[in-house]
């Protein structure tokens, strides 16, 4: 029972029959929020789940949670999106996508928990939401709008400003508010369905992965805007302003302080995440989503690629550098560009590696056997990159092949064997592009992708890279010796805290079943804390925190004080986690159906034959790991992933899981032990339950 | 978005809503800006000097702000909210942070906070005495039971995003009271107390003052940056125009 957090209703939207209808919160308060309220929908709302993410038939929901638009620290200003992609290979998995800023918070002071959209409007419309009344409006003014156009034209229909304040309706209690809109919109490549086309809300939040951009434009949907003036009940008020002062004061960077360098966790400073070869050294200001304890982003004095940060500031970097021997503006230009047009930076960054390959060995190019228009000498420039963005939003030559993205677009020039052999196509799972965090020597991350449905972007583990790497180029001694950093870490990491060697990354330990406990429990924390409960990736889960004599972080105890004081619940860390259990199975049913088996949990094959010699920082990949009795921070580069030896780690994945371990199905006895008995009998009539 | 005009010191406040004070605070406090002026039933022109005075006593705490250090995360307007009213409601706030996501720094954030002006229009323009001082602090704030819910303190404040502003769901008018009324606080609030968006907020652009500040815009407005926030890469300077690298090359 909650008696907070939630504001009772979901939306949904019949975008064919432009209609609208009320969904009880309630119903799905089991699932907690976010992604477990999103999977529980479209379990029941789409009921051919092998139809594709462009069929009117894909359902998508937008969900928040009960933290959301609240002062749970890092929790309050992201949505949860899910729905059948159009990004993945070989199949387009039920996928997800998260974006941040404010939209989440605007939609619970609306009223509504989340949206629902099913069907296909006839004609492109956008969603225009003031507090409980949603509307169906013509697009046709913003259809070939970019992204930042978009808003600004929505945001010009805000009538009634008076002394400041818009007054929504005509009596004096129908509410007012001083923001503005929150929109999550299309660009052009989203309208013209182009697997590579985002969401992007304000000018720097975007659902890139999964293709939803596609998914908006085969639904003739350019935008939802959403405005709200209503209140969130609070279980605990005061409890909750505590928790947040008791976060503030224990765990977050003294205000505006700087701090001992760390991966992204809850201890960082609000310094803006860059990667750019040369960062920005004008003037600018911090930026953060809704609720954040201290933000990651900045807007500067030239208002270019305002809100960019992370891998959208380093997706055009190598070719700058290329080009001109170090970062120039057209690493800024390249960034806006992808904000503005809607285009999924990670996608491009790695295909634009993958069409350079392709030209040096004489394959693409003016009249060569991929014939394009598009000047390849020109790489690293502005105008490159400019260039193929609009024929990738337009569709137009080469943007013709690459609208199911780059793997699809390989398979169709009949190179997608060869090159990944080559290793230049550089997509290891599932058709998405690697983040960066290759699988051969951070294998979390590329276990928990392969597992699951597309590049899993969760930063728990990463984060010690990134501590390490920090500590290593300042020349400064880390705070915690990979001892104690394994100790730290996996002492949180119920029901497996016992065993350390979860987090050890070494060649000999790499296919164990204490390797795979870590990437179980990655999947269920994440399904329910990162995902359902919507702490933020970039700050959760917080292992280690420097600003702390013991450098323990706020995990375990912060994920489940918060829940607690905003929804009344008493859940425990472990409740949660077993929950995400519970999401990660319904997830992987649904997977099922729409064919997944074990046989092709598989990486391309260049993840298996060649050796990874270097990370995205140079010749050294740190993680935590232990030679001989003896824990070090590693370098794990130089080594593949073995066939064998992933086959071995597959089977302890499944077996922790109470999955088959010949199939990768689950059985009955685990779904029911979940309450998931109406899973097992979706799966035994499809003939795909598992120890069958 | 700029502050309306606040330089209008002569306007006539009914004596009945303040209480007195004597010839000697009068001067003192108009020397240091520290009280609105109003004379009790006689025309103040600059050159005729009552025996006594009737003035607003000056509240004894305000906010300052540093919008070019503040992250645009709402968490104090959030905090505001869930103090006074035990919600998280943006609309209910009592400070309120307007953003612009694809305005140039410094240009994209405004911070519109009370600044518990020594002339308070809203108190001036309250009919039943609903807006009133504080007796004790000098806090402008509402008492709820007088509210008619007439607005005319709302349209009366000269500030664009007026800082008294409409509770539409409990049906009166409200402003930022320091935190003196925080039913959801456990800390006291008011001047000398907590305010809750000051303790909230997580880079320290929010201060409180118990001295009042210049009457001007940029009086409230102030620079809260300092050597440690220069490290982060951000400006220091007051306007926010010269970047941490540009002055070390400067130098």
């Amino acid at each position: 029972m909650a008696t907070g957090g939630y504001v009772g209703k979901i939306l949904r939207l019949d975008l064919t029959a432009r209609t609208s209808s009320v969904i009880e919160t309630e119903k799905y308060v089991q699932w907690g929020g976010g992604h477990g309220i999103g999977s529980a929908i479209f379990w029941e709302l789409c009921t051919d789940k092998t139809v594709t993410g462009r069929d009117p038939k894909n359902v998508v929901t937008l969900m928040t949670s009960p933290l959301s638009g609240t002062m749970a620290p890092s929790a309050s200003g992201r949505v949860e999106i899910q729905g059948i992609g159009t990004a993945g290979y070989p199949i387009n998995w039920f996928t997800r996508s998260n974006f941040g800023g404010r939209f989440g918070g605007q939609l619970k002071y609306a009223g509504w928990d989340g949206i629902v959209l099913e069907g296909k409007a006839d004609s492109p419309i956008w969603i225009d939401i003031i507090n409980d009344k949603a509307v169906f409006r013509d697009a046709k003014d913003l259809w070939g709008k970019d992204t930042q156009e978009t808003q600004q034209l929505i945001w010009e229909l805000k009538e009634n400003e008076e002394h400041g304040w818009t007054e929504i309706g005509k009596t004096r209690d129908s509410g007012r508010t001083t923001q503005k809109p929150a929109v999550i919109t299309i660009g052009p490549a989203g309208e013209n369905q182009s697997a590579l086309g985002c969401l992007v809300h304000d000018a720097g939040n975007a659902a890139g992965q999964g293709g939803f951009g596609a998914v908006f434009g085969s639904k003739n949907l350019k935008a939802i805007s959403v405005v709200g003036t209503g209140s969130i009940e609070i279980a605990d008020p005061a409890g909750l302003f505590n928790a947040r002062i008791w976060a503030k004061d224990e765990y977050a960077a003294a205000p505006g302080q700087q701090v001992e360098p760390n991966g992204p966790t809850f201890g960082v400073d609000p310094a803006p995440v860059f990667l750019y070869a040369k960062n920005p050294d004008g003037p600018m200001g911090p930026q953060a989503c809704q609720g954040c304890i201290n933000g990651c982003r900045a807007r500067f004095e030239t208002g270019i690629a305002n809100e960019s940060s992370c891998q959208e500031t380093s997706m055009y970097k190598a070719f700058d550098v290329l080009a001109h021997g170090e970062g120039t503006d057209a690493s800024y230009i390249a960034t806006d560009l992808v904000q503005k047009m809607g285009v999924n930076s990670y996608e491009l960054m790695q295909g634009m590696g993958y069409l350079y390959a392709l030209s040096k060995m004489g394959v693409l190019g003016k009249g060569l056997e991929i014939d394009t228009d598009i000047d390849m000498s020109r790489i690293g420039e502005a105008d490159f990159v400019i260039d193929l963005v609009d024929k990738i939003s337009n569709r137009e030559d080469i943007g013709e092949d690459l609208a199911d993205g780059f793997v699809r677009a390989a398979e169709k020039w009949g190179r997608l064997e060869k090159d990944y052999a080559a290793g230049i196509l550089d997509f290891p799972y599932w058709g998405y592009a690697n983040h960066g965090y290759d699988p051969r020597a951070e294998l979390e991350w590329g276990y928990s992708s392969i597992m699951g449905d597309r590049d899993m972007n969760e930063h728990g583990f990463n984060a010690n890279f990134w501590s390490v790497i920090k500590h290593m180029m300042a020349g400064m001694e880390m705070p915690v010796s990979a001892e104690e950093y394994a100790k730290i870490t996996t002492s949180k990491m119920v029901p497996y805290q016992d065993d350390m060697s979860m987090v050890d990354y070494s060649t000999e330990n790499m296919y164990s079943e204490s390797f795979a406990k870590l990437v179980v429990w990655q999947r269920h924390y994440t399904r329910f804390w990162k995902q359902s409960a919507l702490y933020c990736d970039f700050r959760y889960p917080d292992f280690t925190n420097y600003n702390r004599e013991d450098n323990v972080g706020i995990t375990g105890d912060g994920e489940p004080k918060f829940w607690n004081v905003i929804t009344g619940q008493d859940i425990t860390f472990l409740d949660g986690i077993e929950l995400g259990r519970k999401i990660w199975n319904l997830d992987n049913a649904i997977w099922i159906l729409q064919g997944r088996h074990r046989d092709m949990v598989q990486f391309a094959s260049y993840i298996y034959d060649i050796p990874l010699e270097n990370s995205l920082v140079g010749p050294y990949y740190p993680m935590a790991g232990k030679v001989g009795d003896e824990w070090a921070y590693i370098n794990t580069l130089g080594r593949s992933i073995d066939r064998d030896g992933f086959e071995e780690w597959k089977t302890h994945f499944y077996n922790l899981e109470g999955w088959d371990v010949a199939s990768g199905w689950p059985t009955r006895e685990t779904l029911e032990g979940l309450d998931l008995a109406f899973v097992a009998d979706a799966l035994a009539e499809a003939e795909k339950l598992g120890g069958v | 978005m700029v502050d309306k005009d606040t330089s209008s010191a002569g306007e006539i406040v009914p004596a009945e809503k303040t209480g007195t004070i004597s010839r000697r605070q009068f001067f003192t406090g108009v020397g240091g800006l520290g009280v609105g002026i109003v004379l009790g039933g006689t025309l103040f022109n600059g050159l005729l000097l009552p025996d006594e005075v009737i003035a607003i006593p000056a509240s004894q705490g305000y906010l300052l702000v540093d919008s070019k250090k503040c992250q645009g995360c709402n968490t104090c307007m959030m905090a505001c909210s869930l103090t006074h009213h035990g919600v998280q409601s943006l609309s209910l706030s009592r400070i309120q942070v307007i953003q612009d996501p694809f305005a140039k720094f410094p240009d994209d954030k405004y911070i519109a906070q009370c600044r518990q002006c020594a002339d308070p229009k809203c108190v001036t323009a309250c009919p039943t005495g609903a807006m009133h001082v504080d007796t004790e602090t000098g806090v402008r704030t509402v008492d709820v039971a007088k509210c008619i819910g007439c607005q005319e303190c709302v349209y009366a404040c000269e500030f664009n995003v007026s800082r008294a502003g409409w509770n539409f769901e409990e049906k009166h008018a409200q402003k930022c009271d320091l935190c003196l009324n925080t039913p959801f606080m456990d800390a006291e609030g008011g001047p000398g107390g907590q305010q809750a968006c000051v303790a909230a907020c997580p880079t320290g652009a929010i201060s409180f003052v118990s001295e009042i500040p210049v009457q001007s815009d940029a009086g409230y407005e102030v620079n809260l940056r300092d050597e440690g926030w220069a490290a982060l890469g951000y400006p220091i300077d007051d306007e926010g125009k010269v970047s941490p690298a540009e002055a070390a090359l400067a130098e």
